[in-house]
């Protein structure tokens, strides 16, 4: 699914945001990238969805290489991708239907399964009831699974969130992962990216990336353990 | 697109949501829009009557050959003939004596009784001939060589004003709509660069979810075609009246004017209308839309 070898990142203001990382991400995993604030969680999201291009290495995800000046390859692989922004990105003035219809409407799906699986991913997440409200009128953890509805209506094979239990108490905070976590299947992997390490602890069948100023260890973790 | 049709309804309805976040300044494009697309309409049927006109005018448009007096009925007649096959000569056709003296009569109207004072008839017969006014010069310069000819009275100063109108009429009215086309062009851009700038976010969103700029770009597209094509709208309505009323005044006052047929005038100004706004609507929009690429 992905594969990454020896890959840098470093911003344009010289801030080293990956070094030298190697990392490979098969089917059906569920993967937890955890950190502090700043050690480099986000970049290495941006650099599986192509916003960012590696400064060295390479970066092959769904086969796709990420590299400048292949915008048209890069659109084709974000429609396979299911993504949680950390900001959420739901557009106001619409509805929580309309913000996941607006998520695949441009997929190959025509006009009456565009609705319906929208309606399937806003009762997976349990926002059915809500699905004619006003995103700017649903409390943050509404909108935050309005934002998971619209990454899974997709049918992607790689879901990614970035921080999706952010401003988000305990209660709320579980039940998302634990929502992101039941998308895992047999083609599909989600990647979860969370400073809330004291929510994963007890977390099994995972795959843990800590990382800690651009540096990456990783844990994999089975079930019977 | 596979779902194309079935999003035609999400593009339009994009398409509303972006011409209502920023109601005021877009009540202030359309507006600007009626107001360009009523001067174009306005050209269109000023050019539309002006055309009819100088198309007489260019009919009318004749110099007056004078042939030698020695020449008898059958080679005034052979020459008249030369002259009508002439390249830029419309026809030429023989006036005699008599007809010369009735013109000048209907010229002169009351004032007829002055040519009682003539013993005889003062008016020499010539042969009339209808050119095309551009070609005045050449076709005078060559009537002057034939040897039959005594002289041409080339009615230049009067043509040239012909020439003159045409070339005026034409050459504001193709600068009236080079400026309208382009103004429009601007605005609408303008309208549609605020649009896009206005929904940056969701732009951004869309394209970080692998839409295409097609996809992105039709509701900016409807933006403009909507607004245009409603412009073009209203202006057709408020040129009907002014057509209306101009022809009630022009037909009571000023009979002379050869006002083409009404139903004739509005068609053509509507279908120009209507015609100008989509094309400008559609070119104003993508020449708003190149600037996705720099967002």
């Amino acid at each position: 699914m992905i594969e990454i070898k020896e890959v840098s990142l470093r911003y344009r203001d010289g801030t080293l945001a990956l070094n030298n990382i190697n990392l490979t991400v098969g089917d059906n995993e569920l993967v937890y990238i955890t950190g502090p604030s700043g050690s480099g969680k986000t970049s290495l999201l941006k650099l599986i969805m192509g916003m960012e291009y590696p400064t060295s290495g390479t970066v092959k995800v769904m086969g796709q290489e990420i590299s400048e000046g292949k915008s048209e390859e890069l659109r084709r692989l974000r429609r396979r991708i299911g993504p949680v922004f950390q900001e959420l990105k739901l557009v106001p003035g619409r509805s929580a239907m309309e913000n996941v219809m607006m998520g695949i409407r441009f997929l190959d799906f025509s006009g009456q399964e565009i609705k319906s699986y929208a309606a399937d991913a806003l009762e997976k997440v349990g926002l059915s009831h809500k699905a004619d409200s006003m995103v700017e009128n649903l409390s943050w953890g509404e909108a935050q699974r309005v934002s998971i509805a619209r990454a899974i209506a997709r049918k992607p094979r790689l879901i990614l969130a970035d921080e999706p239990t952010g401003n988000l108490d305990h209660d709320n905070a579980v039940n998302i992962l634990n929502i992101l976590a039941s998308f895992k299947q047999k083609d599909t992997s989600v990647i979860v990216a969370t400073h809330a390490t004291h929510l994963i602890e007890n977390q099994r069948n995972v795959t843990i990336i800590r990382m800690n100023q651009g540096n990456i260890s990783v844990e994999k973790r089975g079930g019977d353990e | 697109m596979k779902n194309f049709i079935a999003n035609l309804g999400y593009f339009f309805k994009e398409a509303g949501k972006i011409i209502f976040s920023n109601k005021l300044s877009n009540i202030f494009t359309f507006l600007g829009t009626v107001l360009i697309l009523l001067m174009l309409a306005s050209v269109a049927a000023g050019w539309s009557v002006s055309s009819r006109l100088v198309g007489m005018l260019e009919e009318e448009a004749e110099i007056s050959a004078f042939f030698r007096e020695d020449l008898d009925e059958k080679e005034v007649l052979d020459l008249a003939e030369k002259l009508g096959k002439l390249d830029g000569v419309r026809n030429a056709r023989v006036v005699d004596e008599s007809e010369a003296y009735n013109r000048m009569k209907d010229i002169l109207a009351d004032d007829a009784g002055i040519l009682e004072l003539f013993d005889e008839n003062p008016f020499k017969a010539y042969i009339e001939i209808r050119i095309d006014p551009g070609r005045t010069d050449s076709i005078v310069e060559t009537v002057r060589g034939f040897k039959e000819i005594d002289f041409v009275r080339d009615n230049k100063s009067v043509l040239e004003s012909i020439n003159d109108i045409i070339k005026g009429i034409k050459t504001v009215g193709t600068l009236i709509i080079f400026a309208v086309g382009i103004t429009t062009i601007i605005i609408i851009s303008h309208m549609i660069r605020q649009g896009i700038y206005n929904n940056r976010d969701q732009i951004k969103t869309l394209r970080l979810l692998g839409a295409s700029r097609t996809f992105i770009g039709f509701p900016f597209i409807c933006v403009g075609l909507l607004m245009t094509v409603a412009a073009g709208i209203l202006a057709s309505l408020v040129m009907v009246l002014l057509i209306h009323k101009g022809y009630q005044i022009m037909g009571g006052s000023i009979p002379f004017i050869p006002l083409p047929p009404m139903t004739d005038l509005l068609m053509g100004v509507i279908l120009t209308i209507m015609g100008v706004s989509i094309i400008l609507g559609t070119v104003g929009s993508l020449f708003g839309l190149s600037s996705i690429k720099d967002q």
